[in-house]
C-alpha cells in the first residue's frame, strides 16, 4: 500500500517500536525494597526530599531503594487521586507507598490511608494529638506558615496587623496581591485570615476540625471585605496571580511592593537568586496568617507498606526533622524543640510552632475557595 | 493614470503594513521569550535586559529528567503516529469514497468523543485501565496518545480522498490498469496532501497530549510536555524562553518540510486537472 | 463542478438492485470498525459511566469518587437525579463562564476564518513572495507547544510586557491586556490559525486555474469570482478548519488559565477547578457534559453540510 520509499523508513520503525517495547516495559513493582514516594507540592519540597532526606534514609536503611515522582503544584492530582481510588476499587497497585500531597487528607477522609499506630510507628508518640487527628489518617511531617513578604527598599515600616494591612492596601492602590485560593495556599491563607477576622475563636476552632457548612454563613462579612479590595490590589480590576508563584514572581519584579508567601517557598527562592535581597517577610497579627502542617499518606492499597511505614516513621525522627529545619528550607518541625539541634531551632525562639494557626479542614477549605470564586474576584 | 497609481502604491503600502503586523502578532512573543533566554535581570520599562547570561541555558540541560523525557516523547510519538495510520486510513477511505450505513454517526461519534473535556474522565479511565492491566504500561500510553489522533486520521484524509475525481480512476481502469495500480498511483497519490496534514497534525497531537499521558504513565513513563510544564511554571520566565528557543529548532526544519510538501508543488499538482 | 461528474451511475448507493445492504456498504462498514471501536471502549465506557455519576448512581465504577467528593447527589429516582445539574444552572458562575466561552468561541473563531481566508485567497489569486512569507508566518504557531505560547503571549501583553514597554516610550499607556477576555481571543486566534490557514488554503489550491481564468473571461470581477467560485467550492475545507478551530477553542484550558480573568473564565477552566480545587467532581461532570453537548451540535452541523455539498457535487 505504501510507495517504495516508505517501505525502508517504515521498517526501522516497527523495528525500533519492538525494541522499545522491550526496552521500555517498566519493571513490576519490584520487591519490597523500593518505596515509591509521590510528592505533589512546589520545588523546594522536591529538593527536601531528592537531596536531603532521600540520600540521608538510604544511609540510615541501606537495604531499601526509594524512587521519588514529583507533581509541581498539584497539577495532576486530579490524575492522582482518580488512580488511587480506582485502585483501592479493584485492588490493584496504585503505584505509589508515600504521597506527600495536598490531596492526603482528602483521601484519608475518604477512608483510603492506612491509619498509623505507635505500636508499628513509635515516633507518632511524639507528634501534637491535634494536629495528627486532623490528618485523618495522614501523618504530618513538617509545617510552615505563610508570611508577609515586602519590598523592603519602598515600604520602611510593614504592617503589624491585619487592620494595619488591610488600610495599607487601600493607601497605596495597586501594590499588593495574592494568588487565587483555589490555586495556591498563600493566597489561600490570607483569604481566611480576613474571613476568620470577623469569626470568633470558637467559630474559628469548629471550622479547622469538623466540616460545617451550617458556619459558612458567618463569611459574607469577610468575603464582602476582599470584595471591596477588588479596586486596591495589584491591576485595580478584581483580577489574582493564578498560583504561589505568579505572586513571588510579581514580588520579584517589583510589579508588587507586597504580597503573602510561604516561609519555606520565600527562603529558598531567596536561596536560589530568584528574589532580591531587599525583599523580606513578616508576621501580622489579629489575626495572623495560618500556617499548618503538610501530611504523607499510605495508601491502604499500597504494595510496599512496610517500607513506607519505616521511611514515614524515620521522617519524624530527631535526625530528619534536623534536616527539615535546616538546610535550604527552614520547615518547620512537627516534634517537640527539645528533640532537636538547639542552634538549628535558634530561629524558631518565639514562635510556637506547634500551635500554628490551621487551615480549615479540606471539606470547609473547599467551600471557602469556591465561594470565594463566585462572590470576589471581577466583582 | 495616476490614480492607477496611486491605488497601486496604497494598496501596496496597505499590503507590507498587514505583513508587518501579522510579523508582530506571531513573531513579537516568540521573539521577546527568546531574548529572556538570554537576559540575567530585566527591569521595566527598558527594551532591552541590564545583563547577559547563559545561567538558564545550564538550568534547562542539566535537568536529566527532561531529556529523559524528551526521548520517550520522540519514540512513542512516531509510534503512536503509525499505528493511528494503520487503523485510521482505511476508515477515512470507507467514510470518503463508500456511503456505508451508519457513515453519518461515525463520523459524528469520533468528532464529538474528542471534544470532551478529560478531566471528567479520568476516574472512569484510571478504573477502566486497572481491569484491562493497562495502567502503567506502553501500551497504555500509546492507545491514550492514539485517542487524540484518531479524529485527524479519519477526518481530514476522508476529505481528502473524497476530492479526488472519480473521472480519473475510471479513466485509468478504462486504460487497462489493475485496481491496485489505480489505488496506488493515482488515488492515493492526489489525497497524500491531506494525509500529510493528519500525520503532522497527528504527531503534534501526541507530542503535546500531557493530561491523559500522566494518568496512565507516571511514575514510570514521563514525556516531554510533563516535564516542560514543570520547568516553565517553575522558573522564571527566561526558562520558558530557553525552552522556546529550544523547541522552535525542530518546529523550524518539520515547516521547511511541510512547506514544501503540502503547500507546494505535490498539492497544487495533485489537484489541478492538467 | 459540472465537468467533474460522472456520466455513469452513481457509485456507492446504500441497497443493491436486490434490496439488502451492498457487499459494498459492509465493507465501508467493516473498515470502519477498528477506530470506531477504540474510541468506543476508551472514551464512550468512560463517558458512560461518568454519565450514570453526574445523574446520581454512585455505586459500583462511581463508589469511591463518591465517598471522596463534596455536594455529591445521589439518585432518588430510578433514572437518578437532576441535582446536581441544578446545582450547576442555580450556580452564579456558570452562565457567566458559558457567555464568555461561547463568545470567546464565536469572536475568535470568526477572525481566525477572516484572517485564513484573506491569507489564503490573496496566496491563491496573486501568490509571489509575499505571499508565502504571510503563509509562512502563519504556520509558526503551529510547533510551539501551547504552555510556552501561553506564556509568551502573557509577558508580550502583560504589565511589564512588550507592548506596555514599548508605547511607555511614546508616552502612551497601553493597557495590561493579560487577565482580560481580549488576551483569551488574542491566545486562542494566535494558536488556532496554523491549522486553518493549512486547511483552506490547500483547500483553495485545489481548485484548477482553468475555472477561475473562464469566470474572468466572461467578465467576472475578483469579487464574483471570490464568492461565487472560489468560497463554494472550498467550502468543505474552510467548514472543517470551522469546525475544529471552534471546539478546539470551546473546551481550551491552558490559554485561558494564563491569560484570562479568574471570573467569568472559560468552561475548561471552571471545570477543572470543580473538579480539583472545589471537589465538586458531579457538578464539574455536568459542566463537561454540557461543553460535549454543544461540540455535538457543532460536529451535526458539520457533517450535514458536508454530506449535503457532497451530494450536490455528484460525490454521493
Amino acid at each position: 500500500m505504501f510507495k517504495k520509499s516508505m517501505k525502508k523508513p517504515l521498517a526501522l520503525f516497527a523495528a525500533a517500536s519492538l525494541a522499545v517495547i522491550g526496552l521500555t516495559v517498566p519493571a513490576s513493582h519490584a520487591a519490597s525494597s523500593t518505596i515509591q514516594v509521590y510528592i505533589s507540592a512546589d520545588t523546594n519540597i522536591q529538593d527536601l526530599w531528592v537531596k536531603t532526606l532521600v540520600p540521608a534514609f538510604k544511609l540510615a536503611y541501606p537495604g531499601y531503594d526509594v524512587n521519588v515522582t514529583f507533581d509541581l503544584h498539584g497539577d495532576h492530582d486530579a490524575q492522582e487521586t482518580a488512580k488511587i481510588t480506582a485502585a483501592a476499587v479493584l485492588h490493584k497497585d496504585p503505584g505509589v507507598d508515600l504521597i506527600d500531597g495536598g490531596f492526603t487528607t482528602t483521601l484519608g477522609a475518604a477512608g483510603l490511608l492506612y491509619r498509623p499506630t505507635p505500636g508499628l510507628m513509635p515516633n507518632i508518640n511524639d507528634l501534637n494529638k491535634t494536629v495528627l487527628a486532623a490528618g485523618k489518617g495522614g501523618i504530618p511531617y513538617r509545617a510552615s506558615s505563610v508570611l508577609l513578604a515586602y519590598n523592603s527598599t519602598n515600604v520602611t515600616t510593614p504592617p503589624a496587623t491585619l487592620d494595619d494591612l488591610l488600610a495599607w492596601i487601600k493607601a497605596h492602590p495597586g501594590k499588593f496581591t495574592y494568588n487565587a485560593p483555589n490555586g495556591g495556599g498563600s493566597g489561600y491563607s490570607f483569604v481566611q485570615t480576613v474571613i476568620d477576622k470577623y469569626l470568633s475563636d470558637a467559630d474559628r476552632k469548629t471550622l479547622v476540625v469538623q466540616a460545617a457548612p451550617e458556619l459558612q454563613t458567618k463569611w459574607a462579612q469577610g468575603l464582602e471585605t476582599l470584595r471591596q479590595l477588588n479596586k486596591y490590589t495589584y491591576g485595580q480590576n478584581g483580577t489574582y496571580p493564578a498560583n504561589n508563584a505568579e505572586t513571588l514572581k510579581d514580588l520579584a519584579t517589583g510589579l508588587v511592593d507586597m504580597g503573602t508567601v510561604w516561609s519555606d517557598q520565600f527562603s529558598s527562592a531567596l536561596k536560589a537568586g530568584t528574589m532580591p535581597a531587599n525583599i523580606k517577610v513578616t508576621a501580622i497579627k489579629n489575626p495572623s496568617l495560618t500556617g499548618g502542617a503538610s501530611y504523607l499518606g499510605i495508601p491502604n492499597s499500597s504494595v510496599n507498606k512496610v517500607g513506607a511505614r519505616l521511611l514515614a516513621n524515620w521522617v519524624l525522627s530527631p535526625a530528619a526533622q534536623n534536616l527539615i529545619v535546616s538546610g535550604t528550607l527552614n520547615g518547620f518541625p512537627v516534634i517537640p524543640l527539645n528533640k532537636l539541634d538547639p542552634v538549628a531551632t535558634a530561629a524558631f525562639k518565639g514562635v510556637d510552632i506547634l500551635n500554628l494557626r490551621a487551615g480549615y479542614l479540606s471539606a470547609n477549605a473547599n467551600d471557602l475557595k469556591s465561594k470565594w470564586a463566585s462572590t470576589v474576584p471581577g466583582k | 493614470m495616476n490614480k492607477a497609481l496611486k491605488s497601486l502604491n496604497l494598496s501596496r503600502i496597505g499590503l507590507n503594513l498587514f505583513i508587518g503586523l501579522l510579523a508582530v502578532f506571531i513573531l513579537g512573543p516568540l521573539v521577546w521569550l527568546g531574548v529572556h533566554a538570554f537576559a540575567s535581570d530585566w527591569q521595566y520599562p527598558n527594551l532591552y535586559p541590564s545583563g547577559l547570561t547563559m545561567r538558564w541555558w545550564s538550568k534547562v540541560f542539566l535537568d536529566s529528567a527532561f531529556a529523559t523525557a524528551i526521548k520517550n516523547s520522540l519514540v512513542i510519538s512516531p509510534i503512536v503516529v503509525l499505528i493511528s495510520m494503520f487503523i485510521c486510513l482505511p476508515a477515512a477511505y470507507a467514510a470518503g469514497r463508500m456511503n456505508f450505513f451508519g457513515r453519518k454517526v461515525f463520523m459524528i461519534t469520533l468528532f464529538s468523543a474528542n471534544s470532551f473535556p478529560k478531566i471528567g474522565l479520568f476516574a472512569a479511565i484510571a478504573t477502566l485501565y486497572y481491569a484491562l492491566n493497562l495502567m502503567g504500561t506502553f501500551v497504555g500510553v500509546v492507545i491514550i496518545q492514539l485517542l487524540g489522533t484518531i479524529i485527524y486520521m479519519t477526518w481530514i484524509p476522508a476529505a481528502a480522498f473524497a476530492a479526488v475525481p472519480k473521472n480519473l480512476e475510471e479513466a485509468a481502469r478504462d486504460a487497462g490498469a489493475s485496481k491496485f495500480t489505480v489505488f496506488r498511483t493515482i488515488t492515493l497519490r492526489l489525497a497524500m496532501p491531506g494525509i500529510l496534514v493528519a500525520i503532522v497534525m497527528s504527531f503534534l497531537a501526541s507530542f503535546d497530549e500531557a493530561q491523559g499521558t500522566y494518568l496512565v504513565g507516571a511514575p514510570g513513563i514521563f514525556t516531554m510536555p510533563t516535564e516542560m510544564y514543570s520547568l516553565v511554571q517553575n522558573y522564571p520566565i527566561q526558562v520558558a524562553a530557553v525552552f522556546s528557543i529550544l523547541l522552535a529548532i525542530p518546529s523550524v526544519l518539520l515547516l521547511g518540510l511541510a512547506r514544501k510538501h503540502i503547500m507546494g508543488g505535490q498539492l497544487a499538482e495533485g489537484f489541478q486537472l492538467k | 463542478m459540472i465537468s467533474l461528474r460522472s456520466k455513469k451511475s452513481k457509485e456507492g448507493s446504500l441497497t443493491t438492485h436486490g434490496g439488502g445492504p451492498s457487499p459494498r456498504s459492509l465493507v465501508g462498514l467493516a473498515l470502519s470498525l477498528p477506530p470506531l471501536l477504540i474510541v468506543l471502549i476508551f472514551v464512550g465506557l468512560p463517558i458512560l459511566i461518568g454519565l450514570t455519576f453526574s445523574l446520581g448512581f454512585t455505586t459500583g465504577p462511581n463508589r469511591v469518587i463518591a465517598i471522596i467528593g463534596q455536594q455529591i447527589h445521589k439518585k432518588n429516582h430510578w433514572w437518578g437525579t437532576l441535582g446536581a445539574y441544578n446545582d450547576v444552572i442555580h450556580d452564579s458562575r456558570f452562565f457567566g463562564d458559558l457567555r464568555l466561552t461561547i463568545f470567546v468561541t464565536v469572536l475568535s473563531t470568526t477572525l481566525v476564518l477572516l484572517l485564513a481566508l484573506a491569507i489564503a485567497l490573496y496566496q491563491r489569486l496573486i501568490g509571489g513572495r509575499k505571499a508565502a512569507v504571510l503563509v509562512t508566518l502563519s504556520i509558526v504557531p503551529l510547533f510551539v507547544p501551547v504552555v510556552i505560547s501561553a506564556w509568551a503571549i502573557h509577558t508580550f501583553y502583560g504589565g511589564d510586557g512588550f507592548m506596555r514597554t514599548f508605547f511607555t516610550h511614546f508616552g502612551i499607556n497601553f493597557p495590561t491586556l493579560t487577565s482580560t477576555p481580549s488576551a483569551i481571543v488574542i491566545g486562542t486566534v494566535w494558536t488556532s490559525l496554523p491549522f486553518a490557514i493549512l486547511m483552506i488554503s490547500s483547500g483553495l489550491q485545489a481548485i484548477p486555474d482553468a475555472l477561475i481564468e473562464s469566470a474572468k473571461d466572461c467578465g467576472a470581477s475578483v469579487f464574483r469570482v471570490i464568492a461565487n467560485i472560489l468560497i463554494p467550492l472550498a467550502k468543505t475545507p474552510i467548514i472543517i478548519a470551522a469546525s475544529f478551530t471552534s471546539i478546539g477553542i470551546l473546551g481550551s484550558f491552558t490559554i485561558p488559565l494564563f491569560l484570562g480573568p479568574n471570573q467569568p473564565t472559560m468552561l475548561g477552566v471552571e471545570i477543572s477547578n470543580f473538579f480539583g480545587a472545589y471537589n465538586r467532581p458531579q457538578q464539574s461532570l455536568v459542566m463537561a457534559f454540557i461543553v460535549f453537548a454543544i461540540a455535538s451540535g457543532i460536529a451535526v452541523l458539520y457533517v450535514r453540510s458536508n454530506i449535503k455539498s457532497a451530494k450536490e457535487s455528484g460525490r454521493l
